[in-house]
């Protein structure tokens, strides 16, 4: 697997391309290795990893992003199972999380993820990737286009891309700025895990932006903040009579 | 179907479209609204849904009917205008749920 510095994004399949796979050592080390990694031998009250547990269980307790999401996943036939679906690990460079495809778990980089409220972000723009591979026949790894659509919706849609988180990275813009950013962002997650030029990605993201954008799925809007996200949950529970009245 | 006797109701219940008309006129999705699409929306459709979800509580009236149905299937087209990139599955991938292939994995 690979991640970008404060990206992440889906990993290529163990010993199916050696390249990849060589990048991705690098930045997932854990991922590979023979055996627990053991804890540091001055670790504080609470270990990364034990605070890394912690904040993922309140995620997926309380963020309504979160909930809608492992709603829809239960509803494709993905229920998700903390144990199995997710995996707190020391990753390096400043990449925060993954979703690996090949053994479809969700890695969370403890030593990077800051505080809940990244870990919510974080949490809900794997999902998305999770609820991608999920629906549809995603070629993560021999697809560009593929990889792509499913980063440009991951951005669009966590609130990566937020005002807010914005203008904590120094980036100003108001008028249709949240396009930029989740083309921006998209080009640089796919950079970061594969190695392909950057003009290949921005083509690859130009030719799939306009669908990918408007691909809402499963939230039906683009959230902007916890209430839109619980109107979408909402309407997302009221599909059924949604679908038979109209 | 919407066109179906006895059984229809709104799509929605009334309070979530007065719910989605007061979200769209508030600052915070004007804002939100103007970043993401460079203009200001626009919430008169909400209004007029609202106006017929009740007009239909109140009357049962067949024009409040239709006109919130041919509302909500404008939605719908416009939500699913554009082709996916991808084809959808028909059953989720099977292993999904199967153990993780590597054992020392946190247990």
């Amino acid at each position: 697997m690979a991640g970008v510095p404060e990206e992440r994004g889906p990993g290529p399949a163990a010993g199916e391309q050696l390249q990849q796979q060589h990048v991705s050592c690098q930045v997932f080390p854990e991922r590979l290795e023979e055996g627990k990694p053991q804890p540091g031998f001055f670790s504080s009250f609470f270990t990364n990893n034990q605070k890394c547990q912690l904040m993922l269980l309140k995620t997926l307790e309380t963020n309504p992003y979160v909930k809608l999401l492992l709603d829809a996943m239960k509803h494709s036939g993905c229920a998700v199972n903390r144990e199995r679906h997710f995996s707190c690990e020391d990753c390096n460079g400043s990449v925060s999380g993954g979703f690996d495809a090949s053994s479809s778990q969700i890695v969370l980089c403890q030593n990077n993820i800051r505080n809940q409220a990244h870990m919510n972000r974080v949490v809900t723009h794997e999902l998305i990737h999770a609820f991608d591979h999920c629906r549809a026949h995603v070629d993560w790894f021999t697809n560009v286009r593929h990889l792509a659509c499913s980063e440009i919706r991951a951005a669009n849609l966590s609130g990566d891309c937020s005002l807010v988180n914005e203008v904590f990275r120094l980036h100003f813009g108001l008028k249709q700025h949240h396009q930029t950013c989740v083309r921006d962002r998209a080009i640089l997650s796919i950079l970061a895990v594969r190695n392909i030029n950057k003009e290949v990605a921005q083509k690859a993201v130009d030719k799939v932006f306009e669908s990918c954008f408007n691909d809402l799925e499963p939230f039906g809007r683009i959230p902007h903040n916890k209430t839109d996200a619980k109107y979408a949950h909402r309407d997302f529970q009221n599909r059924d009579r949604y679908f038979s009245n109209i | 179907m919407a066109d179906g006797g006895n059984n229809w109701r709104p799509p929605r219940p009334c309070e979530a479209y007065r719910a989605e008309w007061k979200l769209c006129r508030s600052a915070r999705h004007l804002l939100h609204h103007y970043y993401v699409h460079g203009e200001r929306p626009t919430c008169e459709q909400w209004r007029r849904d609202l106006a017929s979800c009740r007009e239909w509580e109140e009357r049962r009236s067949a024009e409040a009917q239709r006109s919130l149905c041919e509302s909500e299937r404008a939605r719908v087209q416009a939500a699913q205008k554009h082709a996916l990139v991808w084809a959808l599955r028909r059953s989720p991938p099977a292993e999904w749920h199967l153990p993780l292939p590597q054992d020392e994995k946190d247990e």
